[in-house]
């Protein structure tokens, strides 16, 4: 897992373009995307898991077993408790089977594990959207000693270890609110390879006369920022923020396999493949099926992400 | 003391597997006549293990891995038998004639030396190299294993054991065949304490801070010949050591290897292929993950299992509210669903579900089920009839203490999913594996439950009941009476219980001590764990041993084919 999935995207992101053209765009955007399959199929997948994470209650009332509920009867006690049946146990009752040694309803734990990794990975999105995009603007705009230290602090966050520390500090600090606690750590760590791209950007912007022009008939700096520039900075924002969840996502299933994520008995996808590895050898659908949500959701978000780059590219060179 | 053995016992008899590197035996293929068939003298014994020994130090180390491999390299005055059950926990003379004899009421305890024992550098063992042994354990940096000689034999409240204050008066040697030991108070039993480990022999003026644990003294069959710490041991033999001394061990291989470090689920790997040396080697019981695959005729041949002489519990804290109520312990007690704790540390043939407080390798141990539920699977309807006569049917919080350990958190996990329907929330408080008896062991640390283990020093509840269940031993730090239980009734009763004289008739008193502390429900008894072991298909005369955490009695194993 890293948490620098959207370093690569930096240097590739369109040059600062033109103004407006926003609500065409986003029409655009949709109408490629609804044209490619292989990006339908992943728009797709990501409903169903939205869907799952959100009606995540109504579904497993609707299969019958919650994520927590023991099921003595589907494993097999003698054995060291491997599930009872074929396909790690995948019965008409367990659509997925169930996890050996306490029969928990395997379909359960991944509807309530899309729930913990989008919450934890769209919150940690929004978090580093708001600070990237914040710091960027105002080290590009105001530059001076505002930049030097901003960026000080990011070249200092971008070549700290920072799998390393979010393990220390996760496992150091008390239990407390799991979720809350692993997105700010992860946030923390995130938000400059957005800044990055934002000041450039927003450096780029400051000097172009639609700007000059707007402090020319008296615009103070506030609405030059959010009414001149920050517009202009949307596709850079849409596609590194697309590009950074299949990353946060596989930074919380990392750090639940790590031990340091979401505390049990809450289901969590990284969590399940961590205790799924000693059972490799008789139970692997209890890998497979966790490993192939994990799996399908980042490609799917990256795939998705590259598309929408693309379209975003191809309306900025038209324009 | 003990405790921590257990739990630590867990992750290291998991992880105990007989490593196969090394060594010579690649005659160990063909048809095995299993583990129990007979061994021959000569060959390697390889041993896989995951964690490193605590000690090798006799007055440091006291866990049942330690302990069982201490009597390679080490004896004692007396020590348990050698054989499968109730024979293995019998106390039998070792380096001392008899099992002593007592007088002043049981006050005095005098033990004779046997002839012919000498140390591995060829010195004779003396009764003074005995007194010099056992007076380490009131030195402050050594004396950290059993603390039995410390709590029984008197000695001057000064006393910091014999590298700082000197000779220890109340130990008498009258001549180089004779030691004498004078208790504070009567003890029946005190024969089977002289088979601790600080009743080792160690030649006098040694052994000095970290020296032994560097370098042992052997007076036992095997000496180190070579020691990496945290990687290697290798045992060669003891010229030195005398069979006709001896009718304890057999002492058939040549020598052990022990490689430490190794993953469980690799030492699995490599017992279950069994290639190369790998036959010749034993190991610790199997992880749950691998039951399964161990099913196999040929597999279950080489596979033994017993139980492993402990009780896992979960102590209800006394001191905090809910909990001060009786009823409010009795219902949880009635509540936990023991099955799917079980399953949570590998199912039935892991664990058998416990519902006495002593397990079944104590002597006097009755069999008997306070708080039965179908199946034991938790009786809700009676539990919540409990509370909602205390007065708690509205539920309440508990947080309960769990070392950070998956086997741990699974069965926390069962416990919290067990007490839901009550209304009790379960709030899984997970400790560092390091720190977790230190905190638990702190009355102020503690939080209202926690789960944990105990093994008895030797097989008597006068080494369960009393450290568990006795008021009066309640201390700030490092406290075991997790219960924090100072009931007058119990407290008058262990009292009464330690004044007998009679050894059996004092474990029957246990027995019935057992129920007398269940009715007052201080804790829960959850399970008693299995070993399940699978040996190499060259290892001969190995069973399991009741007095050592049910580990595989290293002093019986050996090959069965030692061709070289």
């Amino acid at each position: 897992m890293t948490t620098t999935p959207t370093l690569l995207e930096v240097e590739e992101v369109g040059t600062p373009v033109a103004a407006g053209g926003s609500p065409a765009s986003a029409r655009r955007i949709l109408r490629i995307v609804t044209r490619d399959k292989g990006a339908l199929a992943c728009v797709l997948f990501l409903a169903i898991v939205v869907l799952m994470a959100v009606a995540a209650p109504l579904i497993t009332k609707l299969s019958g077993w919650g994520p927590y509920a023991f099921d003595s009867a589907a494993i097999d006690s003698s054995l060291g408790g491997v599930p009872r049946g074929a396909l790690g146990g995948i019965s008409g009752e367990h659509w997925f089977g169930v996890e050996p040694q306490n029969g928990r309803d395997l379909f359960a734990r991944i509807v309530y594990g899309a729930r913990v990794s989008i919450t934890i990975s769209l919150s940690a999105t929004v978090l580093t959207g708001v600070l990237g995009v914040v710091l960027g603007m105002l080290a590009g705009f105001y530059r001076g000693w505002v930049d030097q230290v901003i960026s000080r602090v990011m070249d200092f966050l971008m070549a700290f270890p920072a799998l390393i520390f979010m393990i220390a500090i996760l496992s150091s600090l008390p239990a407390g609110n799991r979720p809350v606690l692993l997105v700010v750590v992860i946030s923390a760590f995130g938000w400059p390879y957005l800044a990055r791209v934002i000041r450039g950007q927003t450096m780029t912007l400051a000097g172009r006369e639609f700007v000059e022009a707007a402090r020319a008939s008296g615009a103070k700096d506030l609405q030059v920022v959010f009414r001149e520039i920050l517009p202009n900075l949307r596709g850079s924002i849409v596609v590194m923020t697309t590009l950074a969840i299949p990353g946060y996502i596989g930074t919380e299933a990392g750090l639940s396999f790590l031990g340091v994520g979401v505390s049990p008995p809450t289901a969590s996808w990284g969590q399940m493949i961590s205790s799924s590895v000693s059972w490799y050898s008789v139970d692997p659908m209890f890998f497979a099926i966790p490993g192939a949500f994990l799996f399908l959701t980042v490609l799917s978000l990256t795939v998705l992400g590259d598309k929408i780059r693309t379209a975003i590219d191809q309306g900025e060179a038209a324009s | 003391m003990k405790r921590t053995s257990m739990l630590v016992g867990m992750v290291a008899s998991a992880a105990l597997a007989l490593t196969a590197c090394g060594g010579n035996g690649n005659g160990a293929t063909g048809d095995s006549a299993g583990p129990g068939s007979k061994a021959v003298q000569g060959g390697t014994v390889q041993v896989l293990a995951n964690a490193a020994f605590s000690h090798l130090d006799p007055a440091r180390g006291f866990d049942g891995g330690v302990n069982n491999f201490y009597r390679l390299i080490y004896r004692t005055l007396t020590t348990q038998g050698a054989a499968p059950g109730a024979e293995g926990t019998k106390i039998v003379p070792d380096l001392a004639t008899d099992t002593g004899k007592a007088s002043d009421g049981g006050k005095t305890w005098t033990f004779t030396l046997k002839d012919g024992l000498f140390f591995e550098t060829g010195a004779p063992i003396t009764s003074a190299d005995v007194k010099w042994g056992v007076s380490r354990a009131w030195d402050p940096e050594v004396g950290i294993g059993s603390p039995y000689a410390k709590q029984l034999i008197d000695a001057p409240a000064s006393y910091q054991g014999p590298y700082k204050s000197g000779d220890l008066p109340t130990i008498t040697t009258p001549d180089a065949k004779t030691i004498v030991f004078k208790l504070k108070k009567p003890f029946a039993d005190f024969g089977s304490v002289v088979a601790q480990n600080t009743f080792t022999p160690v030649p006098k003026g040694q052994g000095e801070g970290n020296q032994l644990d560097g370098k042992p003294i052997a007076s036992g069959p095997y000496k180190v010949s070579e020691f990496k710490p945290g990687a290697a041991l290798k045992l060669v033999r003891n010229d030195k050591w005398d069979k006709k001394t001896d009718a304890v061990r057999s002492a058939n291989p040549d020598g052990f290897q022990w490689t430490f470090g190794l993953d469980p689920a690799t030492i699995d790997e490599r017992m279950i292929a069994g290639q190369g040396t790998d036959g010749d080697a034993i190991a610790g019981s199997v992880a749950a993950a691998s039951v399964a695959r161990i099913q196999t005729p040929q597999l279950k041949q080489r596979t033994m299992t017993g139980i492993n002489g402990c009780t896992t519990y979960m102590g209800l804290n006394t001191t905090k509210k809910p909990f001060d109520n009786v009823k409010v312990r009795q219902a949880i007690n009635l509540a936990v669903n023991k099955q799917t704790v079980r399953d949570a540390v590998g199912g039935s043939a892991l664990a058998d579900i416990a519902t006495s407080i002593q397990p079944p390798s104590v002597a006097g141990r009755v069999d008997y089920d306070p708080y039965p539920s179908p199946d034991h699977k938790g009786d809700v309807e009676a539990a919540r009839k409990l509370l909602t006569e205390a007065g708690f049917e509205a539920g309440f919080p508990l947080t309960l203490d769990i070392r950070a350990q998956p086997k741990m958190q699974a069965m926390a996990v069962a416990i919290q999913q067990a007490l839901e329907p009550l209304k009790i929330t379960v709030k899984i408080n997970t400790i560092d594996t390091a720190t977790y008896y230190e905190v638990i062991g702190t009355t102020s640390q503690q939080h209202d439950a926690a789960i944990t283990g105990w093994c008895p020093d030797w097989p008597s509840g006068a080494t369960f009941l009393p450290p568990l269940f006795d008021g009066r031993n309640i201390t700030p730090k490092g406290n075991s009476n997790l219960a924090q239980l100072n009931d007058p009734g119990v407290n008058a009763k262990i009292t009464e219980i330690s004044e007998l004289t009679d050894v059996q008739a004092a474990n029957t008193a246990y027995g019935e001590l057992d129920k007398q502390i269940m009715a007052l429900a201080p804790v829960v008894p959850l399970l008693y764990e299995k070993v399940l072991m699978l040996v190499g298909s060259n290892i001969g005369g190995a069973y399991l041993h009741d007095g050592y955490s049910g580990g595989i009695d290293l002093v019986s194993v050996g090959l069965q084919n030692a061709g070289k």
